[in-house]
């Protein structure tokens, strides 16, 4: 038998570390937590019949999308911040990369599993809440209908229809998966260099908050304050790097707009997906960086 | 073209110590070669440098000065990790995934597919013995099964070059000797073996030849029957001589300029004892 012949770049293997590492995910039940998720919304559903229909829809979207979100980077976080502290301590990653494996790969297969069970458990959830939602729905157009004289329950139904499966759900959803992404190589960038899977979570879910303060630090860096009444160098220093070094997690954060209805401009969507999409990039660079230097 | 399978040329690896202007330095300025087919024994007390040099080899570490080289490519570049099939100590796989299923994926890793993968897969698990094992997690494998299929994906692309770092820690001595005959078994199919291992009488049963690592630096290296035999003497095993023939004997040496060192009945060794009486360990 021959083996065939090295390649630089191999996506094959790429995806073969991608697909074992889902598979890997997948075999340690982290998808119970999608049980926790359905209990949550259709609980909350359950206590809205007080509610006007506008409002019903309102709570179920703002819990759902809520939920979502903190389910989505939990799972980024918690699942990407074991996978290389664990291989070297299994020396699972020795073999791995005794094997013809470039570093890049070997990296770009983790992280591109994490996406893959981050896709498919944003998939279940997105599943999971139209169903509640169209479920309820049907309870609200029933209730609806039945003291509504004949010739007006085709308005009535348009009208709750209109705020019930709105198109701005799509967008919103996609931005929830870019941002639990973001958060994914942004974890699997810290973990390159961390002493353990702990730290790397502390780490991450402070940056975490601090993604969310960052738009304040970048409006003092940017802006100039009257009268010489600038920060410190030092401290301007600070605030600038705050302000590139981390994202703007407030710029992910769709769901009010979503919850009240607002549409969501194309062009705000486009920008914020790229902007997802090139800090993931530059994150994992760096990630490549610091890994293809490390000592194993 | 035979050139060496490894070639290590004046490689030292300094390790700096985090916070400190210190540092440590795992293996001073060594040089060796190792012969395509030969097992080689890279022996050392703890600490002694034997896995940072394996760990150079298999260019997991860069090594500060020096130069090492597989097969004529340098250890450092990817594709010469195609010769090389490594099983690390006490090894832990993904436990999630069962013995094919592990075969499968560092088979992956190394450009098989298909029918030619489940063909290799099978094979390699007839070889370590795990046949009956190979739809069955690897959380719950042994410690000596652990051992076998690390083996066997060492073996996955079939290297001419495996690098074994305690290949029999912690298993028990039938496992062991299992283990030991498969190293046999390869070297008679041509393999070149690296073994590191702190199982003396093992690596005297298998290895060709030895170097001995002392604080980062190689203080022995040889052919092993010529770095053990005591020149000066020699041993006679003789079978059903009786009383009168040794008498005959010892007057003859008393005659001359030798001396009998020691008259003893030899003995079987502790592990063939272990073996007949608990029955191969099965």
């Amino acid at each position: 038998m021959t083996t065939p012949k090295h390649k630089n770049f191999s996506p094959a293997r790429i995806s073969a570390i991608a697909s074992n590492t889902l598979l890997e995910l997948v075999r340690q039940k982290v998808f119970y937590f999608m049980l926790l998720f359905a209990l949550l919304i259709i609980g909350s559903s359950a206590f809205m019949v007080k509610f006007s229909f506008q409002q019903q829809f309102q709570v179920l979207k703002d819990v759902s999308l809520g939920a979502m979100s903190i389910f989505t980077w939990l799972l980024a976080v918690l699942a990407t911040a074991m996978l290389l502290p664990k291989d070297i301590e299994d020396r699972t990653l020795y073999t791995i990369l005794a094997k013809p494996v470039p570093r890049f790969e070997y990296l770009l297969g983790k992280l591109l599993g994490v996406l893959l069970l981050l896709a498919i458990a944003i998939s279940l959830m997105s599943v999971v809440f139209a169903a509640v939602l169209y479920a309820r729905e049907q309870i609200v157009i029933a209730e609806t209908i039945r003291g509504t004289a004949p010739e007006l329950q085709a308005a009535a139904i348009r009208e709750v229809k209109s705020v019930t499966f709105q198109a701005n759900l799509v967008p919103g959803i996609i931005v929830i998966y870019l941002k639990s992404a973001l958060c994914a190589a942004l974890t699997l960038l810290l973990s390159t260099f961390a002493s353990s899977w702990i730290f790397t979570v502390i780490v991450s879910v402070m940056v975490y908050f601090i993604g969310h303060v960052q738009p304040i630090a970048r409006e003092y860096w940017l802006t100039e304050m009257p009268g010489g009444q600038d920060p410190a160098p030092l401290l301007k220093g600070f605030l600038g790097l705050v302000a590139l070094v981390f994202p703007d997690f407030q710029l992910f954060n769709l769901v009010d707009d979503i919850v009240v209805g607002n549409v969501i401009p194309m062009a705000m969507f486009v920008k914020t997906a790229a902007l997802g999409c090139g800090y993931i990039v530059v994150y994992t660079v760096v990630a490549y960086l610091v890994f293809a230097n490390k000592e194993l | 073209m035979t050139g060496p399978a490894i070639s290590i040329q004046k490689v030292t690896k300094v390790f700096p110590i985090p916070f400190r202007r210190e540092h440590v330095v795992a293996v001073k300025d060594l040089s060796l070669e190792v012969s395509p087919g030969q097992v080689y024994g890279l022996l050392g007390p703890n600490g002694s440098g034997k896995s940072t040099t394996m760990k150079i080899v298999l260019g997991l570490v860069t090594p500060t000065t020096g130069r090492t080289e597989i097969f004529g490519r340098d250890s450092t570049s990817v594709e010469s990790r195609e010769e090389v099939g490594f099983l690390p100590e006490n090894p832990y796989f993904y436990k999630y995934l069962t013995g094919a299923e592990t075969l499968h994926f560092y088979g992956k890793l190394c450009g098989l597919r298909g029918a030619r993968l489940k063909e290799r897969a099978k094979e390699l698990l007839d070889l370590v013995g795990l046949e009956g094992a190979a739809n069955r997690r690897i959380g719950g494998y042994s410690k000596g099964m652990l051992q076998r299929i690390g083996l066997a994906q060492a073996l996955v692309q079939e290297p001419r070059l495996l690098v074994l770092d305690e290949p029999t820690a912690g298993v028990d001595p039938a496992g062991s000797r299992e283990i030991r005959d498969l190293i046999l078994d390869f070297k008679k199919r041509g393999l070149t073996v690296l073994l590191c291992s702190h199982l003396l009488g093992q690596v005297q049963e298998i290895c060709d030849r030895i170097g001995i690592l002392h604080q980062g630096a190689l203080v022995r290296e040889g052919r092993l029957d010529d770095l053990i035999s005591i020149q000066s003497q020699t041993e006679l095993i003789l079978e059903n001589a009786t009383p009168e023939l040794l008498a005959q004997l010892e007057e003859t040496i008393s005659r001359s300029s030798a001396r009998v060192v020691e008259k003893r009945k030899p003995q079987t060794t502790l592990e063939r004892y272990f073996l007949e009486v608990t029955g191969g360990g099965k």
